[in-house]
C-alpha cells in the first residue's frame, strides 16, 4: 500500500473524488456488499444498484421498502427488506423471491455456499443447498444478527442475553449451546481465524468471546452505539466505529483482555460510523458523520490518507472490491462516491 | 432530546384490551388528511388495520445494562424506528400500539435512553383510550391500567354513551385522581378530533410551560399504598440549586421504581432563567427555558405521579431545598 501523504482534508475535492463518479441520489444508502469486481448497494427506497468499473449503474426495483440487509450467494446478492421478502437477486437483475413475510421485516440475511439464512423476529429459516423447505431455529428474541463460521459449520444468532452457537454435525443436524451475557446484543461477527466471536450492544460496548474456552469479557469506553466493526488482517485487529477516533482492539494472541486499543483520530473529531478493512493489508477506510472517509494504516496513524470529502451525510457504507481497485462509498443522503483506488502509474 | 423539526413525531397508543384503540387507530388512518403514516402494531391486534404501512412487532421489553434497575426499553421500536428512518419516503408520524396489558414506561424510556431514537424521532404524546363502561374495575384488578392512566397525556374516555352521568362522574373523579394533569376527551365510538390527539409536542419541555393550569394544587385523600396518586408543590421561595439536585436525584436514584412521571418549573436563586424538567422513572430531562416573563410572579412547582409518595417525605424534601 502507498500513502499518499499526510494531508489535512480541505475543502475542495480529493483525487479520488475527481477521477471517480459522483452521484447524487438523495435516497438513504442502507449498506453494499462486494461480488468480485462489483459492488450491489442498498437503498432506503427498495432499490438495488449495481457498479461495475466503468459502466452506469444499473437500477433493480427489488423491495418496496427498506433494504434492511444485503449479502451474497456466490454471484448472487441477498437483499431483505421491511416489505418481508427475502430475495436473491443475479448481477444481471433477475429477482428471485425466497421467502414473504408480509408484515414482518427481514432483518438479517447471510449465506455460505449455497445455504442460505434470513431471520424474521426470532425465527433463523435457513435454506440448505437446493431444499425447498426451510429450517426453523427459534430465538428467545428478536434476533439482532446473525454470522457464519469460515467453514460454514457454525452459525452464530446474536438476540437478548447473549449468543446462541448452532452447531451442524456430520449429519448436517444442527444443535445449538448458549454464550451468556446480559443486555442486548446486535450485530455478531467470528474473527476471520474463527478464535473469536463479537457482538455489538444496545450499550455503548462491544461484547467478545474466546471460543475454545468461552471466556468473555467486554471493549468499552465508546461515545455512541458501535455500529460498525470488521476483522482486519487476519484477525490481527478488531475494528470498530462508536468514538470520535477508529479504535483498533489487538486480536493476535489471547485477545485484547488486559489490552490497550490503538486509536486513530481524524481532523475534525466527528464521529466514525463506519469502518471497512482494506483486504489484505493492516489498514482500514473509516467513514464519519460528515461524510468524510479517510484510509489509514493501523499501526502508522500518520499515514492517513483522506478519500472523500465531507458531505455533511453520515457514511452508511463503504465497499471495496476484491481485486481492490475500486472503492463505493455511499451515506444516508444518498451521495455515492464510486472512484479507482490507485493512480495510473500505481497500479 | 433535542428538539429539530426533523424529527419524526411518535404518538403512543395504550388502553385495555377492547377500548377501542383499533377503532381509533382505523379512524385516524382512513380519516383524509394527506399525510404519511407508520403504525407499529403488537401481534395480539384486536382487528385488521387498514395502512399500506404496518409493521408487526413484538413487544420485547429489554433490560439496560447501565445499573439502573428500573430502566427498560422497548427493543423491538429501537430496531423497528431506526429502520423506518431509512426510508427514502418521509414519514408525517409513527403511531406505535401497544397491547392491552403493556406498561408505557418501556416505550416512554426508549426515547430518553437509545441516542439513535431521540435523534430522530420525538415521543409526542401517549394517548390511552379508556372503557368509561369497565375502567373503574380494571383500576381496581390490574396495575397495568393505573399506569397507562397515569403516564397519559391524553385520556381518550370511550364508549360514554353506555354509562349514565353520575357513572362518567365516577369513572373521570378516578382518572384525575391518578393523573390530573392528563386531558380527559368524551369520546363514543373514539370520534375525535386528530388534533386533540396527534403533535401535541406533549414531551416538549416547552409545553410544560405552556400547561400551567396543571400546576395547580392538588388535593388527595389517603390511598392503598398501590394505588397510583399525585401530589404537587408548589414555592414562592426560590430554591437552592445544590440543595434540589442532592435531593432529587437522590430521590429518583431510591424511589425511581414508584416514582412514574415528574414534572417542574423551578426558580432557583440567583439564575435568571426558569429550569423545566420532566422524568419518567429515573430518567430525566432538563433544561433552562429562558427568562421568566416580566410581572409575572416567580415560583416553582413541581408536580409527582406514582405510588407510595406518601411514603417519600416530598414535602419535607421539597422544603429543605429552599434558600436560607
Amino acid at each position: 500500500m502507498k500513502a499518499d501523504s499526510n494531508k489535512f482534508p480541505e475543502l475542495n475535492k480529493t483525487k479520488f473524488e475527481n477521477r471517480g463518479k459522483e452521484f447524487k441520489l438523495g435516497i438513504p444508502v442502507t449498506n453494499a456488499i462486494t461480488i468480485g469486481n462489483s459492488v450491489a448497494v442498498g437503498f432506503g427506497d427498495g432499490t438495488v444498484r449495481i457498479f461495475r468499473s466503468g459502466q452506469i449503474s444499473e437500477v433493480i426495483k427489488a423491495h418496496s421498502g427498506v433494504v434492511l440487509s444485503i449479502s451474497k450467494d456466490g454471484e448472487d446478492i441477498l437483499t431483505g427488506g421491511d416489505d418481508g421478502r427475502f430475495l436473491k437477486i443475479s448481477l444481471d437483475g433477475e429477482i428471485n423471491e425466497i421467502a414473504n413475510f408480509g408484515s414482518r421485516w427481514v432483518d438479517h440475511v447471510t449465506a455460505y455456499n449455497g445455504s442460505l439464512v434470513c431471520t424474521s423476529g426470532n425465527i433463523v429459516y435457513l435454506w440448505m443447498p437446493n431444499k425447498k423447505e426451510p429450517k426453523l431455529l427459534e430465538h428467545e428474541s428478536t434476533i439482532g444478527g446473525v454470522a457464519f463460521d469460515s467453514k460454514g459449520r457454525r452459525l452464530a444468532v446474536s438476540r437478548y442475553g447473549g449468543v446462541t452457537l448452532w452447531k451442524k454435525d456430520y449429519s448436517n443436524k444442527w444443535s445449538s449451546s448458549n454464550l451468556i451475557w446480559k443486555g442486548s446484543h446486535n450485530k455478531v461477527i467470528f474473527s476471520t481465524d474463527d478464535r473469536f466471536l463479537v457482538t455489538s450492544m444496545q450499550e455503548n460496548q462491544l461484547h467478545f468471546w474466546r471460543l475454545k474456552d468461552k471466556t468473555d469479557s467486554f471493549m468499552s469506553g465508546y461515545g455512541a452505539k458501535v455500529k460498525s466493526f470488521a476483522f482486519v488482517y487476519d484477525s490481527k485487529f478488531l475494528v470498530t466505529s462508536g468514538s470520535n477516533e477508529a479504535i483498533c482492539w489487538p486480536f493476535d494472541g489471547n485477545g485484547p483482555e488486559g489490552r490497550k486499543p490503538i486509536c486513530l483520530p481524524y481532523v475534525g473529531n466527528k464521529l466514525v460510523t463506519f469502518v471497512e478493512p482494506f483486504p489484505n493489508e493492516n489498514a482500514i477506510f473509516t467513514g464519519l458523520s460528515d461524510g468524510s472517509v479517510f484510509l489509514s494504516e493501523i499501526e502508522k496513524s500518520t499515514n492517513t490518507i483522506i478519500i472523500r470529502s465531507f458531505t455533511e451525510s453520515e457514511v452508511t457504507t463503504i465497499a471495496v472490491t476484491e481485486d481492490c481497485s475500486s472503492i463505493l462509498i455511499g451515506d444516508i443522503g444518498g451521495n455515492i462516491l464510486w472512484t479507482s483506488i490507485w493512480d495510473e502509474e500505481e497500479k | 432530546m433535542g428538539e429539530t423539526n426533523k424529527q419524526v413525531p411518535v404518538t403512543v397508543l395504550t388502553g385495555f384490551l377492547g377500548a377501542g384503540k383499533t377503532t381509533l387507530l382505523n379512524r385516524i388512518l382512513t380519516e383524509q388528511h394527506g399525510k404519511k403514516y407508520a403504525v407499529i402494531v403488537n401481534e395480539f391486534g384486536e382487528q385488521g388495520i387498514d395502512n399500506d404501512l404496518v409493521v408487526d412487532a413484538d413487544e420485547e421489553v429489554f433490560e439496560m445494562n447501565n445499573g439502573c434497575i428500573c430502566c427498560t426499553v422497548r427493543g423491538d421500536l429501537i430496531r423497528i424506528l431506526s429502520g423506518l428512518m431509512k426510508r427514502a419516503d418521509k414519514l408525517d408520524a409513527i403511531i406505535v400500539e401497544t397491547t392491552g396489558l403493556a406498561d408505557p414506561a418501556p416505550v416512554a424510556q426508549t426515547f430518553f435512553v437509545d441516542q439513535d431514537v431521540a435523534d430522530r424521532t420525538k415521543l409526542d404524546a401517549i394517548v390511552t383510550v379508556a372503557d368509561a363502561v369497565h375502567l373503574s374495575t380494571q383500576l381496581s384488578d390490574h396495575h397495568e391500567a393505573e399506569e397507562q392512566i397515569a403516564f397519559a397525556d391524553v385520556v381518550l374516555l370511550n364508549k360514554i354513551d353506555l354509562v349514565d352521568e353520575s357513572g362518567l362522574e365516577v369513572v373521570k373523579e378516578r382518572i384525575k385522581k391518578i393523573n390530573p394533569f392528563a386531558k380527559i376527551i368524551h369520546t363514543t365510538k373514539c370520534g375525535v378530533s386528530l388534533s386533540e390527539i396527534l403533535n401535541l409536542d406533549a414531551f416538549n419541555l416547552k409545553r410544560i410551560l405552556d400547561t400551567e393550569p396543571d400546576f395547580l394544587t392538588s388535593d388527595h385523600d389517603h390511598e392503598h399504598d398501590d394505588d397510583v396518586t399525585s401530589l404537587s408543590f408548589v414555592s414562592d421561595t426560590p430554591l437552592d440549586m445544590e440543595k434540589f439536585q442532592d435531593w432529587f436525584s437522590k430521590l429518583l436514584q431510591t424511589k425511581g421504581q414508584d416514582i412514574l412521571r415528574t414534572k417542574g418549573i423551578l426558580d432557583f436563586t440567583g439564575e435568571n432563567d426558569r429550569y423545566v424538567f420532566q422524568g419518567v422513572h429515573m430518567l430525566m430531562d432538563a433544561s433552562p427555558m429562558g427568562k421568566w416573563p416580566e410581572g409575572k410572579e416567580r415560583n416553582s412547582r413541581l408536580v409527582f405521579i406514582g405510588r407510595n409518595l406518601e411514603s417519600m417525605n416530598l414535602k419535607e424534601g421539597f422544603e429543605n431545598c429552599k434558600s436560607a
